[in-house]
């Protein structure tokens, strides 16, 4: 193990990376570990086996009722990549991000069919326990939503008391997921205040930290910026660069040119289908389909 | 196409409505620039007439009149600079604007080409010693080059890439002929007048030779905006060039 | 009515718009005083006859029984003041839980099951149920039926049948307003549904809830017929739950209609109160609120 446990060292740097890695600590790549890490230390020194996993999508349908809305999609989001999900409003995106972590048969008369594979696990499978699921597979919503009678300690550490798992070591782990969240120095010293209190951009991090505080695998996010102003966008595009290095990243966004800064691979749905998936720049300078292009250029949507 | 784009429509929206404002400003943007073009051949149609009759007055005005193509060339290129900036082009219409930049400076440089034959003109003197058949074969790349203009310009806004390569075949001529000058002049004997014109249509030969090129360039343009992917249409490294 | 000539007439106050408003504003103020000259004339009689019986005496010495003879001393209202608060509070601790929970189930769990819209319905009904049914409910089951005493723990019975679709009622309308989002965002982050309940909807909902309870402990604790039938009035003070206890409703009822001067004093000072407690009861419900009023 590393001379210096990141946990407890308090100059330890806020890169996303770094901050997660104390549970899962690869004895074999600590050899650099042993000295100071400073500022500018290379997050990849700490990549390990279970860096972010990979969620492949297989024949996936989404029903509300009798209504099918997502209508057979096979789609694959690697681990350690950002995955950009566009499409014209009521394109089925948002549920089927619901579907990856099993929320959308929270809704009544809601089903879904298909295969959805955390690695090579089938999180429909009848044996699995769902609360699990949504542990590895977390989600940020698009209108920020911390706990309201929670200070913003209590609203990270939330994701952990309320979970399955054991909730030891909490301030240290609240400590990380703020830190990868970006937002450790602007509240370490209003940990107990209401966490509504928070700006906008500020309560969406929060959100975020909240979620990383569980260490999930991957995280989903439903336009996560669009209740937010510019500058708060951006540090959110920041964060998710970072954060994308651990963590699966889906994001649902009706922003292109935010898909066009952030994602790694876009996908393009339209109808409950999937029309185009490919890497980023190509979907933007030089789509196969057709209507991949009309979107895209704006001719509708 | 068709039942793609219907699909699309049937999915509730409008079809090829939106950003009308934008699609707009894309076509004025392009027909600016391949307008140009016109210009080109106008000017490259009195500088051939200006070598054939030693017209110098005709020179002067092709060297004046440079000033429009440079004129179009700040215009597009401001026109590009302020759509790229306010609506954020992408995909199809991205890959137009980013040859469109392409395109204008390959015509400015065609325009400043018909500006290096016309200042030649007057340097020869009023009353140079023409030898007939290097004349004849300098007009004969000049109807080539003119040609090619013509047509890079039809391929471009017929986004024809089959039209598009055959101007390389027609470079090739050009090419040809540019070497047959060359050696023609080699051989052109001891007074030192004749000599002097002899270089002079050398270099009138190259600016041709560069127009056509140039035209290739376009041509090469337009296979970039409908495939995405750029390569190079002729092997212009292998030609003898002066 | 007449056309503009110049355009900023149309902005113009005129004296007829004044006059519609002066009317309409008079006719609510109006209908506003005639609303409250009732209550205003009510605790006017509850406080300029009922503060007179106040003293010492009267709240801490239980009514001694004797009504006919006003030499002697007739006591004061200690037994029904105690007894108001142990039978009302029983009621409430049957009450509250089993409304609290018949809430949460028709908001997280039954929400718009055909099951669930039968009990909302007949939640509604029971809410408008006369509190004198309850009261003869009670005493038929338990009482009559039975061949058993009355007692106090029957009249909570009957205080609880009547509080729990008013604390069903407004802990639904509260558990309601959370609003889903916070739900799902710990439903996201790997909670139980029962966690999701406990440790998120329900203290977000907590302020709302505390006052529907005060309110409806509020309710019952003025009500007289259920009491009449099923907790049977005793004079002394009583802290045994399973027999006879007096209260504050039944105590006035009594006094009331009694020949001797200073019972029915008594009976005006009983009422204030009574109606003091609630009034207490209403205003410690408003800071509770006020106070948790976040985001």
């Amino acid at each position: 193990m590393s001379a210096t446990d990141p946990r407890t060292d308090p100059t330890t740097p806020e890169i996303a990376s770094e901050m997660l890695e104390p549970k899962r600590q690869n004895p074999a790549q600590t050899g650099q570990a042993g000295q100071q890490q400073d500022v500018s230390a290379k997050p990849d020194a700490t990549m390990l086996p279970r860096s972010g996993l990979t969620v492949t999508l297989q024949a996936l349908k989404a029903f509300y009722g009798d209504v099918e809305q997502v209508k057979g999609i096979d789609l694959e989001f690697r681990s350690s990549e950002v995955t950009a999900i566009i499409g014209p409003s009521g394109c089925g995106k948002s549920t089927m991000i619901r579907c990856i972590n099993r929320m959308h048969e929270e809704i009544p008369g809601a089903r879904a069919e298909g295969k959805v594979l955390l690695d090579e696990l089938d999180v429909y499978d009848p044996s699995i326990d769902v609360v699990a699921v949504r542990r590895a597979i977390g989600m940020v919503f698009q209108k920020p939503n911390p706990f309201p009678t929670m200070s913003v300690f209590d609203n990270v550490a939330a994701g952990l008391r309320l979970s399955s798992g054991k909730a030891g070591d909490l301030e240290h782990r609240v400590e990380s997921a703020l830190r990868g969240a970006g937002l450790w120095d602007e509240v370490s010293d209003r940990l107990s205040e209401p966490g509504a209190g928070l700006s906008g951009g500020q309560q969406q991090r929060l959100c975020i930290a909240r979620s990383l505080a569980v260490e999930p695998e991957v995280i989903l996010m439903d336009e996560p910026c669009s209740a937010l102003d510019p500058i708060a966008t951006l540090k959110i595009e920041e964060l998710i660069d970072q954060l994308k290095r651990r963590v699966t990243i889906v994001i649902v966004t009706h922003n292109m040119q935010q898909a066009a800064r952030v994602a790694d691979r876009t996908a393009f749905m339209l109808g409950g289908e999937l029309v185009e998936v490919g890497a980023t720049e190509k979907i933007f300078t030089t789509p196969e389909d057709s209507r991949t292009e009309e979107y895209v250029t704006g001719k509708f949507g | 196409m068709s039942t793609e784009a219907n699909a699309g429509r049937a999915a509730g929206l409008t079809g090829a409505q939106g950003r009308q404002h934008f699609q707009q400003q894309l076509a004025e943007l392009e027909a600016r620039a391949l307008g140009t073009l016109d210009v080109v051949v106008e000017q490259l149609d009195r500088t051939l007439e200006a070598l054939a009759h030693q017209d110098v007055e005709l020179a002067q005005m092709v060297i004046a009149d440079d000033d429009r193509v440079d004129g179009r060339y700040l215009e597009v290129h401001q026109g590009i600079l302020s759509l790229l900036a306010t609506q954020a082009p992408v995909a199809g219409d991205l890959r137009l604007v980013a040859a469109l930049l392409h395109v204008i400076v390959h015509v400015e440089r065609m325009g400043d080409q018909c500006v290096n034959i016309a200042k030649l003109i007057p340097l020869s003197g009023y009353e140079p010693p023409v030898r007939p058949e290097v004349l004849e074969t300098i007009l004969k790349m000049g109807a080539h080059a003119r040609s090619e203009v013509v047509q890079c310009k039809a391929s471009f806004s017929g986004r024809d890439i089959a039209l598009a390569e055959d101007l390389a075949r027609q470079d090739r001529e050009i090419n040809r002929l540019n070497r047959e000058i060359f050696n023609t002049a080699l051989e052109i004997g001891d007074d030192p007048d004749t000599r002097e014109w002899a270089m002079h249509m050398i270099l009138v030969a190259r600016a041709l030779e560069r127009i056509g090129d140039n035209a290739v360039d376009v041509g090469e343009q337009v296979a970039f905006v409908v495939t995405g992917l750029f390569r190079e249409f002729s092997d212009q490294a292998n030609s003898l060039d002066a | 009515m007449s056309t503009p000539t110049h355009s900023l007439q149309r902005f113009e106050l005129t004296s007829a718009r004044r006059r519609k408003d002066r009317l309409a504003r008079g006719s609510i103020v109006a209908a506003t005083v005639v609303a409250l000259i009732p209550l205003a004339l009510i605790v006017y009689y509850l406080l300029s006859k009922g503060l007179g019986s106040w003293s010492w005496n009267f709240f801490t010495t239980d009514p001694t029984g004797n009504t006919f003879f006003a030499k002697q001393s007739i006591g004061g209202v200690k037994s029904a003041i105690l007894g108001t608060i142990e039978i009302v509070a029983l009621a409430a601790l049957l009450a509250v839980p089993i409304g609290v929970g018949v809430a949460v189930w028709l908001v997280e769990y039954g929400r718009d099951g055909r099951f669930a819209q039968l009990v909302r319905f007949f939640v509604d009904v029971l809410t408008g149920v006369p509190s004198i049914m309850f009261g003869l409910f009670v005493y038929i089951v338990l009482i009559a039926g039975t061949g058993s005493s009355y007692a106090a723990y029957k009249g909570s019975f009957a205080l609880a049948l009547l509080m729990l679709p008013v604390v069903t009622r407004s802990a639904e309308v509260v558990l309601m307003l959370v609003p889903a989002a916070l739900r799902e965002s710990a439903l996201a982050l790997g909670a139980p549904r029962w966690k999701v309940i406990a440790r998120i909807v329900l203290p977000t909902a907590l302020p709302g809830l505390v006052t529907g309870v005060l309110l409806a402990i509020a309710r019952a604790a003025g009500e007289t017929a259920p009491l009449l039938f099923t907790a049977a009035a005793t004079f002394k003070t009583s802290f045994s739950l399973s027999g006879f206890m007096n209260s504050l409703p039944v105590q006035i009822y009594n006094d009331v209609t009694s020949p001797t001067t200073a019972v029915v004093n008594r009976a005006w000072g009983a009422a204030l109160a009574l109606v003091s407690m609630i009034l207490l009861l209403n205003l410690f419900a408003r800071l509770v609120s006020r106070r948790s009023s976040i985001g």
